[in-house]
């Protein structure tokens, strides 16, 4: 598995996969959680998704999405507000103190420009309102994947760094 | 009493932003759910074109979820415009049991957010009353509210209805076994609302059942 950066974008390559292309970009592997409450629509939004090659995990709740962000590496996860039990905001910031690196796009019907900044303040990625294109949201998932790949870079070259230094080297 | 007025104003226009605000949430979601099913459409359709649908019958699928949702949009609009309505006169004649039926399907929403329910045991016959229907609306929901917020999260909420012969009785409870206190309390913010139709509040508690009680007089026109 190799990282590549186009055009600003990282991208997870698997040349093993496609050994004829001379390691161009054979596949990306996203991977996505989707939360939120109304079934039908993660169910519908999951299948068009996964039809164009990025992997989807949904949850009903805020409880469900944290237990699987906990067990699982996601590049993004895009998340409805208005829930029952635990509600967007809430999960947005369980989820962001749990892991500061996560990308988190906040996709909702109860889209004002207060709660906007809030999510935005909060540290969500994005705030995009119901009904988005697919195209859009999809657009946010490279975006948030290429964001991700670059913090894990920066958070591999601190380790590094931090362990050179406590060699003196 | 000029006071009095604009604080009623102030309320109503609130309470109809909020009952706004949810509707129009339910209407995204809906149409966010149509949207994607139209989008799914997409690819058997450019399939069909070229003689290649292998499987017609998921064509039918979507259709029939996209059929589901504008069902579900013009029930939420029907609902909402006759909540609308009743602010079109500030006195009128009606039905209290079909006027519960619909603000509690408003309200539902808002209860279902803390995992509770809602649910109403009304009367078959329809009982007419000549009332503020905007106001009675807005005092139902603020019961609701206000019996939501002194109970529990999650707790099972319950709107009842009674022909008391003068009296119109709506009953909003929840199995709790404290909140009188804070509801008691509260009953001043309902009072503006309960002056405008000319009937009264108060709170009951008895066997783990916290109760918040509106009663209406029966007038014809």
């Amino acid at each position: 598995m190799n990282r590549m950066i186009t055009n600003g974008r990282v991208k997870r390559v698997n040349t093993k996969s496609n050994p004829g292309n001379n390691g161009e970009i054979a596949m990306t592997e996203e991977r996505v959680l989707i939360v939120d409450d109304e079934v039908e629509f993660t169910e519908v939004l999951s299948q068009r998704m996964q039809s164009r090659g990025i992997a989807v995990d949904t949850a009903a709740g805020g409880r469900e999405a944290l237990e699987k962000a906990r067990d699982h590496c996601y590049d993004a996860i895009v998340l409805d507000l208005a829930m029952p039990e635990m509600d967007g905001m809430e999960t947005l910031k369980h989820l962001l103190g749990e892991n500061p690196d996560l990308q988190v796009i906040v996709l909702t019907g109860y889209a004002t420009v207060e709660k906007g900044v809030e999510a935005i303040k909060l540290g969500a990625m994005e705030f995009l309102k119901k009904p988005a294109e697919l195209k859009e949201l999809i657009e946010q998932i490279h975006r948030a994947q290429a964001k991700k790949m670059l913090l894990v870079e920066k958070r591999v070259e601190e380790r590094m760094k931090d362990i050179l230094q406590s060699k003196s080297w | 009493m000029n006071q009095e007025i604009c604080r009623l104003r102030k309320e109503e226009l609130a309470f109809f932003a909020e009952i706004g605000a949810g509707v129009s949430h339910e209407m995204r979601n809906i149409l966010a759910i149509i949207g994607q099913n139209a989008g799914l459409l997409d690819d058997p359709l450019a399939l069909a074109r070229r003689g290649k649908l292998r499987d017609p019958e998921k064509l039918k699928q979507v259709a029939a979820r996209i059929a589901r949702q504008v069902d579900k949009g013009i029930e939420a609009m029907e609902r909402f415009s006759r909540f609308a309505h009743a602010a079109d006169e500030r006195r009128a004649s009606v039905d209290v049991a079909a006027l519960v039926e619909n603000v509690t399907a408003l309200a539902r929403r808002h209860v279902r957010y803390d995992g509770g329910s809602l649910e109403t045991e009304l009367p078959d016959e329809p009982l007419p009353v000549t009332t503020n229907p905007f106001s009675l609306q807005h005092a139902l929901f603020t019961s609701i509210q206000m019996v939501r917020q002194c109970t529990e999260k999650g707790a099972a909420l319950t709107v009842k209805m009674a022909n008391k012969g003068t009296a119109a009785v709506l009953v909003v409870s929840a199995a709790a076994a404290s909140g009188n206190d804070r509801l008691s309390r509260r009953l001043d913010e309902l009072s503006v609302v309960t002056d405008e139709l000319e009937g009264s509040v108060e709170t009951s508690s008895a066997d783990g059942v916290l109760s918040l009680i509106l009663t209406l007089p029966i007038r014809s026109v």
